[in-house]
């Protein structure tokens, strides 16, 4: 491996470089240094991940149809929401936004061949499966039982189950992969845009991934401090969070949220993001507010390391320092609004395709907006003080992460399936899917905003033996039985689009942005020639303001990098 | 920098139509929680209960009125400027990029609305802070999975029955013995994390007459969901005489654990059916009993032997193991060595079924 | 467009090559970013842990860190940071022996303040998990002394590298990644260094 890089000559830069394609299947389809094919293999880990996830839900909604019921022991109960919480959040929604869509659709966007970092980008995917493992493989000695917050002492080494060291490492390796594939995405978008996308021509999607790097980038490594400490205090009794040697359980607090409140905004922009593409291309109109939209998600980002002990109001903080986490936390309610309003502004003289991605954007305004809204009412301090740790924040939080997160990723599924495939879905199935889930997830979680004020606390496996607890609690649980079952759509719809659905073609949708002007799936090289931008993509009565890009299409033409045997050449390292 | 042409905006009559039913809904949505307050659903038996809930109604009527705007316009914007048959393939929509007065005024209207917002929760907040609580101080301390309770002057400790007087200012004190655990009184509007090694102060003012909830809400092991305590408010006549029984040694009122016998006849400990027992047994003992030996421990003891045991002749309340002190636990509840075993109302018993569930202990052979 | 030539001029530039180094250079500066935040979460609880008991060391009656001892250890490192320093103008200059020359003085100091840190480390009177203070001390030096010893095994690498002529005069991102590295190690020190020893 020491051949002198003198050996090495490339007078062409990156645009200018494509290596031959791979040629066996090892190379394509498993160890790929492709970002298509490793969007893809996030896409259906995550997938996998999501319908284990899922099913702990289910054992949860199981368990609460009855106050005192017997379905499964507590230590199961507590089992079950642990980790369904821990998958939804590291194993499901994280990468599915940024390692899946990020990855597939990004580097398309901008114009690139690749990533920055190919061969990271493969290692980053590669951590995912055996972090997933390590997790869901809790149970055999014992899964974490304390939530996906794991607050010791409870998840210390005297009181937390011998997974809870296993579920440390989980999150400690996806952490390591979510960091690198920040790192990875902000140099590719800050250094390989095509020639002429200055940011203010970049598609919101790109602003969205964005802002999302920096904050997995800077954010991650600080819960693998905390994740590092807990793990040391179990399994070598070193004392940060025990009080009796001096440690203090407000720390792991402290430490656990400055990564998790970020991490949430993970969760959210890139589905804002999602919206911010759909909403122009089905609308056929610039969106509204581009600027606005693209600052205020800095804003976001920034505001987002500023709040995090608005999860702890109870636990006997300092006034002072609370009412200023107050007051942060509720600056945020403004640059999110301006996005919403705007959103809803470029509806405003559309000419409106209801396509399912677009009845799915339509329905995230929804769900969200009723997610945010509650935020405010839990930014508040002394209202929290009523909230905190009973079902209205069960409720909020899955009008975010589910009304919010999983809505856009459903958008963003059905608008770009016909890229990364090229097949449709069935568009009438696709809608059936949108009306089932959209009816059941409201009451599912709708009425869990009441038997929280009410009175029933978050994490346990009995409740009151009151009929309108148990009333509630049974409409929840059996509208999240229909929720699973429009999944089962979905998946019906994906296989067979797979299997026997229509050609898509490059375009579909009449859209603008770069990842439609090639075809669908594109080639392994993406573009034939690096095109040239001359504006943002959103102006639908002006021509595509692009350059350099009359070959994509033509399947008689090879990228003239192809042409001239590139391929003779031994590389050794470097690149 | 590329110059956009602004199209024109013309609001036509069916948008002034919808933003007339918007406003009409979202009037009726204003009188509805208006005269519906938190109070209404969920009685305030706490100062400053009520100053949470005028800032929690507050923030549901702003919160109401944006969600019905802004929803009722995406859905009739949606519905009005959707793309009709008739629509040339190629049609586009209004290239409108930006409104900035508009712009200026949901950028502005919400930010004031933050800063009232802000401002109360910060007075709120203020005031919270300087309740009075200079009747008398008590301590609540958390355990798996009970709440114990400290009064000053009264040298024994009150398990899971937390009575004050009302309209007297009280300071508590909380903390915890293990793990976390969160004081809460959804009456009182009152929470309070009680953290190891950790001492949190709480001030407040009972205000209303009758027995509520204290809730855990702090994830704490397995009987987080039954870790559930009495708030019982009562005049100041009613309160002295509770901690003066308290004081020449009384035992507490049904519903904690360790209660004596005393203040009840004798729960049935004869005549059961053993079969019903066993099923009784089946669904509602075996998440902390097994019928092993008494070693054989989920949380509490193996149950197998209980009333034949050489090696643990007496319960765990201390008195010797016959039917009837048997079924006094199954009635009144014991505190454990290992968290509380749960009273009658807590597990679902009436008489009867502590009757059978007596018959079934006793019919488990001795091993 | 370019066909590829076998031979060419030294002056010819590498386009990739330059591209791709400076993709590594910024990616390989917000790693140092990310690996600054791990070890503030660290200072962070250990700032916390020492905030919340009235004195320390802790618990009262710990004996104190030996200033003057880190003192001199801490001007080995830095030390080591010039000498980096120097190597790596002498290599851009075309100096090879004088590359050397410095390199090896950087591995030899480096190498002497991890042997002062396990001096240190076993003279001390508290352990890793007697308290919160043996806890943030122990954690927070013995990760920036694992990242020293990284360094060290890397600068050995790139000694061989370049005895192997693997970098030329116009590509050696991998000994401006190394330098950077080792930079990096030294500023950590510094902030650790104030926190334990002069606080």
């Amino acid at each position: 491996m020491s051949i002198s890089l003198a050996q090495h000559h490339h007078p062409q830069g990156i645009d200018g470089h494509i290596h031959q394609a791979p040629t066996s299947f090892v190379r394509k389809y498993v160890f790929s240094i492709d970002h298509k094919i490793i969007g893809i293999q996030y896409f259906v880990t995550t997938g996998i991940f999501m319908a284990i996830a899922g099913l702990l839900a289910e054992v949860i909604r199981t368990q609460l149809l009855s106050p005192n019921a017997q379905f499964v022991s507590p230590d199961t109960f507590n089992e079950a929401f642990s980790v369904h919480g821990s998958a939804m959040v590291w194993l499901v929604i994280i990468p599915m936004l940024t390692g899946a869509f990020g990855n597939f659709v990004m580097p398309l966007q901008i114009g690139a061949r690749d990533v920055a970092f190919p061969w990271l980008n493969m290692a980053s995917f590669w951590m995912f499966p055996p972090a997933g493992l390590l997790l869901f493989g809790s149970f055999v000695i014992g899964a974490p039982q304390a939530g996906w917050t794991e607050y010791p002492p409870i998840s210390g080494p005297q009181y937390g189950p011998p997974g809870t060291t296993m579920w440390c490492m989980a999150i400690f390796l996806v952490g390591v992969s979510s960091t690198l594939t920040g790192i990875n995405f902000l140099v590719t978008m800050y250094k390989m845009r095509a020639p002429g996308m200055t940011f203010t021509r970049m598609p919101l999607f790109v602003w969205a991934q964005m802002a999302t790097a920096i904050l997995s980038m800077i954010a991650t490594t600080a819960l693998a401090g905390a994740l590092l400490a807990l793990f040391l205090e179990r399994v070598f009794g070193i004392p940060f969070y025990d009080p009796a040697r001096g440690g203090s359980p407000i720390l792991w607090q402290h430490m656990f949220w400055f990564y998790s409140h970020p991490a949430v905004y993970i969760m959210i922009l890139p589905a804002f993001g999602i919206i911010s593409e759909i909403f122009p291309t089905f609308a056929r109109k610039p969106i509204f507010g581009y600027k606005a939209i693209a600052f205020s998600s800095m804003a976001i980002a920034l505001l987002s390391f500023m709040v995090w002990a608005h999860h702890m109001f109870t636990s006997g903080l300092s006034p002072s320092i609370e009412v200023a986490f107050m007051l942060l936390t509720m600056v945020i309610a403004v640059p999110t609004g301006i996005k919403i309003f705007s959103w809803v502004m470029t509806l405003f003289g559309g000419k409106i395709h209801f396509t399912t991605a677009m009845l799915f954007a339509i329905g995230f305004i929804i769900t969200f907006l009723c997610g945010g809204l509650t935020g405010i009412y839990l930014a508040a301090v002394p209202v929290d003080l009523h909230l905190h740790g009973t079902y209205f924040i069960v409720a909020h939080l899955h009008y975010v992460l589910f009304g919010g997160s999983v809505m856009g990723i459903f958008a963003g599924l059905y608008y770009w399936w016909p890229k990364m495939t090229g097949r449709m879905m069935n568009e009438t199935l696709g809608k059936w899917h949108f009306a089932l889930l959209f009816t059941a997830f409201n009451l599912t979680f709708m009425p869990m905003h009441f038997l929280g004020i009410m009175g029933m606390p978050r994490r346990v496996s009995f409740y009151v033996n009151d009929p309108w607890f148990i009333f509630w609690n049974e409409l929840a649980s059996i509208a999240s039985y229909a929720m699973a079952g429009s999944f089962l759509i979905f998946l019906y719809n994906a296989l067979s689009s797979l299997k026997s659905g229509a050609l898509a073609g490059p375009n579909p949708w009449g859209a603008r942005t770069l990842e439609w002007q090639i075809p669908s799936p594109p080639h392994y090289y993406n573009f034939k020639n690096i095109p040239a931008v001359y504006s943002a993509p959103y102006e639908f009565d002006k021509p595509l303001p692009y350059g350099n890009l009359q070959d994509e299409l033509d399947d008689s033409k090879v990228p003239p990098q192809l042409l001239h045997g590139h391929g003779e050449h031994a590389h050794a390292g470097a690149h | 920098m590329s110059t956009h042409s602004q199209p024109q905006v013309h609001l036509s009559a069916g948008f002034w139509r919808t933003t007339a039913v918007l406003t009409i809904l979202n009037l009726l949505a204003l009188w509805w929680e208006w005269t519906h307050p938190l109070s209404a659903f969920l009685p305030e038996a706490a100062r400053p209960a009520d100053e949470i809930d005028g800032l929690f109604l507050f923030m549901t009527l702003v919160g109401t009125a944006i969600f019905i705007y802004v929803v009722g316009y995406l859905v009739y914007f949606a519905i009005a400027f959707r793309a009709r048959r008739d629509d040339p393939e190629n049609a586009i929509g209004l290239q409108l990029h930006d409104a900035t007065a508009l712009e200026i005024w949901w950028t502005v209207i919400p930010t004031i609305l933050v800063i009232i917002l802000g401002v109360w929760s910060t007075m709120t907040w203020a005031r919270l802070q300087s309740q009075p609580g200079g009747a008398f101080t008590m301590e609540a301390i958390g355990h798996q999975w009970n709440f114990e309770f400290r009064y000053p002057g009264l040298n024994k400790t009150i398990w899971n029955e937390m009575h004050v007087p009302i309209d007297k200012p009280i300071t508590m004190h909380v903390s915890s013995a293990d793990v976390l655990h969160s004081f809460w009184v959804p009456e009182g509007r009152l929470k309070v994390d009680m953290v190891p090694g950790l001492i949190n102060t709480i001030r407040f003012t009972p205000t209303r007459i009758g027995t509520y909830r204290i809730i855990c809400a702090e994830y704490c092991g397995f009987s987080h969901g039954k870790m559930i305590a009495s708030y019982v408010v009562q005049s100041q006549a009613d309160f002295d005489k509770w901690y003066n029984e308290q004081k020449n040694g009384a035992p507490q009122n049904s519903g904690g654990p360790g209660a004596g016998a005393a203040a009840a006849a004798l729960p049935p400990s004869t005549g059961g059916d053993a079969a019903a027992g066993k099923a009784l047994f089946d669904t509602k003992c075996v998440a902390c009993h097994t019928t092993g030996a008494f070693d054989d421990r989920k949380v509490g003891p193996g149950l197998g032997n209980v009333l034949h045991d050489a090696a643990h002749p007496d319960l765990v309340t201390g008195k010797p193991a016959t039917p009837g002190n048997v079924a006094d636990i199954l009635k009144n509840g014991a505190q454990g060595s290992i968290g509380v075993m749960p009273n009658e109302q807590m597990n679902g018993l009436n008489d009867k079924d502590i009757a059978n569930l007596v018959a079934y202990l006793s019919s488990l052979g001795s091993k | 467009m370019a066909v590829h030539v076998a031979a060419h001029g030294a002056d010819e530039v590498d386009h990739l090559y330059a591209e791709t180094a400076d993709l590594r250079l910024t990616g390989f500066v917000l790693f140092l970013i990310s690996d600054v935040v791990l070890f503030s979460s660290f200072i962070f609880a250990y700032l916390y842990l020492r905030h919340s008991v009235p004195q320390w060391p802790w618990p009262p009656g710990t004996a104190p860190l030996d200033t003057a001892f880190a003192a001199v250890n801490s001007v080995v490192l830095f030390g080591s940071g010039a000498t980096m320093h120097f190597a790596l103008e002498n290599w851009k200059h075309g100096n090879r022996s004088k590359w050397f020359g410095w390199l090896i003085a950087t591995i030899i100091l480096g190498s002497m303040f991890l042997g002062g840190q396990a001096y240190e480390y076993s003279h001390i009177q508290a352990t890793w998990g007697g308290s919160i203070f043996g806890a943030s001390f122990f954690t927070l030096t013995g990760m920036h002394g694992f990242h020293v010893f990284c360094g060290v095994i890397y600068l050995i690498i790139l000694g061989l590298q370049t005895s192997q002529n693997v970098y030329t005069r116009q590509k050696y991102f991998g000994l401006v990644a190394g330098t950077l590295y080792w930079h990096f190690v030294d500023v950590i020190w510094v902030a650790l260094f104030f926190l334990f020893y002069l606080l």
